[in-house]
């Protein structure tokens, strides 16, 4: 019954292994030990949701370090039930794992990472990494970015083109009236891409739709900024209800997740307009002709807001981190150092195209990786549109995600499909989203 | 001598006995213990707390919804998957060259590990460029693309349990052919002879020796339906309107991390799993002598 008996059974083996249960707050000791970097030797598993770089740059490392490395490749989804299961049950699996964006406050809260300020200074590497923010809680590094994903949105100038619209929308409702043009002139009868299965992707397309709209969605003291209908949130929501229920979304978006909308509605011309995607989609996605059948005509676009004015692009950064089960700490740490390093950034990133890139990486953490990328692109795949978006991003909360942003997230992309879906009213669903964020914020 | 013998029985069983104690008796006991204690992962207290935990649980909307959903599950799922079971494993019962390849072509959706079957309908379900709408539109039953999944609940909740169907039906045939072939043909003989038509024969032989077979496929289907995870987790991710309490279990504890809720519904699934098992054991199981 795979993973039918999986799900309880998880839930007992957690029982027998933590049979305290939460094990939050246990630890009394939040600073992390002391460790040789010179010679750190032995060996690390890494747990990530991203493929291996090149095996012959990975045995580099060990030379240099003699640490050998286990990249274990773990879809993102399920690394965090691991995450959660493995420092439940205090138990090792990886000497190095994924601390998403999101993810930052409830890591710090229950104490499963160490905080790396020991061997990372926040102060030098903020200069470098515009995303490190939302890695720190509280002046702890909880985790160091690993990548600069922030979202973005994305038009197929080909088809824009062909129904008369020559000029990317600066405003929604100019936007929207493109859309719309696309739409009734037959060029595409669904030219809007929002992926509407209950799934995290959702959520994030909220969080910058809102942002389009001119706010957040939780305020300073994360508490929901969204309830009040003249409220971005609220718009934003009831926009992408609209837009779903008027035909700009194609009907089975509502139940396709983010990276199959993108991977088969937009990288095939199904859809022309993405309002909330992720940076690095056309280096990744669109220009590759194995992968796509509209190489060349996807480009990144400033995000329409409602008053016109330029929206911010909201990071959604994965990093990395080290368990308090690791075995290897100081192996974890050269690792980190060397997986950062900006010249080793741009590899990842397809610098050196894609013989030493990894498959899906959006962007370089650091500023010098991006600007070593940028030169070895010469301007391709919306790089120059890119750096130029990093440079004005802002994290999702502008006091870092709140400990309990998985209860949050959950609620928002259920609430959101099934408004969508014509289950509930745009009403109800804010009215459930803000149930708990009220049972949760300070 | 005896004792003896009985020494070295308990010594072989020794091993198992362990080893189904700590992987099952005692998780179970220490979840049952915990389902009474606040488990919320960010909340730095472990006190009694007596029955919030249910009461949390049922309290929220979608976790209400997820045991509707199950029951549906459960009722359509062993319903149908018994009933199919019956009617293939009469099938299966004559004797022909197809018998072998038949039986194996029924029974490859239980071979199969249920994740990779929900990606698999998920695709046969596929808006765009899934079959099931290409071959409705060519026997013109409908005249566009249908979306199956996600826009109404009732539509996904069968779809779903169809997919359970699917690979819950396999092992019923199995256990109704088995008990099938136990019944003696002298029993069919002797009532086609007192002139007993062959509904007649199905109705008061058939049915009432396959009893305990019938039994065993029930309470196959229905913990195998109560425990449904995969199929509405795969076909529409975390949607409340087709998820299960099993994967409602899972988004509250591993997502929500509030585990004396996680640990609280999974009680309840057990007790209920073993108080629905043996109500059917009573009311269907019959001991059959031939």
């Amino acid at each position: 019954m795979g993973l039918a008996l999986v799900v309880p059974g998880l839930v007992l083996l957690v029982a027998a292994c933590g049979s305290s249960g939460s094990g939050s707050n246990s630890s009394s000791n939040n600073s992390a030990p002391a460790v040789n970097l010179k010679h750190p030797g032995g060996s690390i598993t890494v747990a990530v949701a991203y493929p291996s770089p090149p095996p012959a740059l990975l045995q580099q490392f060990t030379k240099q370090t003699g640490v050998k490395v286990r990249w274990v490749n773990v879809g993102w989804d399920d690394l965090q039930s691991k995450i959660v299961a493995a420092s439940t049950a205090h138990s090792y699996f990886a000497d190095v794992t994924d601390v998403d964006w999101s993810k930052t406050g409830e890591y710090y809260k229950l104490h499963w990472f160490y905080p790396l300020n020991r061997y990372f200074a926040i102060s030098t590497l903020s200069g470098q990494m515009p995303q490190l923010s939302s890695f720190v809680d509280n002046g702890q590094l909880v985790g160091i970015p690993m990548d600069a994903s922030f979202m973005v949105s994305t038009m197929n100038t080909k088809q824009f083109t062909h129904a008369g619209v020559t000029k990317a929308p600066t405003t929604i409702a100019q936007y929207t009236a493109d859309l719309q043009k696309l739409k009734s002139s037959g060029v595409n009868p669904h030219p809007l891409n929002i992926p509407l299965q209950a799934q995290e992707g959702l959520s994030t397309y909220w969080y910058e739709t809102t942002a389009a709209f001119g706010g957040h969605v939780l305020t300073a003291q994360h508490k929901a900024a969204f309830t009040s209908p003249s409220s971005p949130g609220y718009k934003a929501l009831a926009w992408i209800v609209h837009a779903y229920k008027s035909g700009l979304v194609p009907p089975g978006n509502i139940n396709m997740a983010d990276v199959a909308s993108l991977t088969s509605n937009m990288a095939h011309g199904m859809t022309a307009s993405s309002l909330s995607e992720y940076s690095g989609d056309l280096a990744t996605i669109y220009d590759i002709p194995s992968n796509s059948s509209v190489v060349g005509q996807v480009k990144y676009v400033s995000t329409p807001t409602a008053s016109g004015a330029p929206a911010p692009n909201l990071g959604n950064p994965d990093g990395v981190g080290i368990p308090r089960t690791a075995h290897n700490v100081a192996g974890a740490v050269a690792f980190i150092k060397w997986l950062d390093k900006p010249s080793n950034q741009a590899l990842w990133a397809g610098a050196n195209g894609g013989k030493d890139a990894i498959t899906g990486f959006p962007l370089p953490a650091q500023k010098n990786a991006t600007a070593i990328l940028a030169s070895s692109l010469h301007g391709k795949s919306g790089i120059g549109d890119l750096s130029q978006l990093l440079r004005d991003s802002q994290p999702v909360f502008q006091n870092g995600a709140p400990p309990w942003y998985s209860q949050f997230s959950n609620a928002v992309y259920t609430n959101v499909h099934a408004a969508a879906a014509g289950q509930e009213s745009v009403k109800a669903a804010i009215s459930a989203i803000a149930q708990v964020v009220n049972q949760n914020a300070p | 001598m005896r004792s003896q013998r009985q020494r070295l029985a308990y010594i072989l069983l020794a091993p198992l006995a362990l080893f189904i104690g700590a992987l099952t008796l005692y998780p179970t006991a220490v979840t049952t213990v915990e389902a009474f204690f606040r488990e919320y992962s960010l909340v730095n207290n472990h006190n009694f707390v007596g029955l919030k935990n249910f009461h949390d649980a049922f309290s929220t909307p979608a976790i209400r919804q997820s045991f509707v959903n199950t029951g549906i599950y459960v009722l359509s799922g062993t319903v149908l998957s018994v009933v199919l079971g019956i009617a293939f494993a009469l099938l299966l019962r004559q004797r022909s060259r197809w018998r072998a390849p038949l039986l194996a072509l029924v029974v490859l959706p239980w071979a199969l590990p249920p994740v990779v079957e929900a990606l698999l309908w998920s695709r046969i379900y596929d808006p765009t460029f899934g079959p099931l709408n290409g071959v409705l539109k060519s026997i013109g039953l409908i005249s566009h693309n249908q979306v199956w999944l996600g826009s109404n609940r009732w539509e996904a909740l069968v779809l779903i349990e169809l997919v359970q169907v699917w690979q819950t039906t396999p092992l019923c045939v199995l256990l109704i052919l088995a008990a099938l072939q136990l019944i003696p043909s002298e029993l069919y003989e002797a009532g086609a002879v007192d002139g007993a038509s062959a509904w007649h024969g199905f109705r008061y032989i058939t049915l009432p020796l396959l009893r305990p077979g019938i039994t065993i496929a029930m309470v196959a289907a229905i913990t195998a339906s109560l425990n449904i995870f995969d199929q509405p987790y795969i076909l529409t991710g975390d949607a409340s309107a087709s998820a299960s309490v099993g994967v409602q279990t899972y988004l509250v504890s591993f997502q929500n991390l509030n585990f004396g809720e996680g640990y609280a519904l999974s009680l309840i699934m057990t007790l209920a799993t073993a108080a629905i098992s043996l109500l059917v054991l009573r009311l269907v199981y019959r001991r059959v002598e031939f």
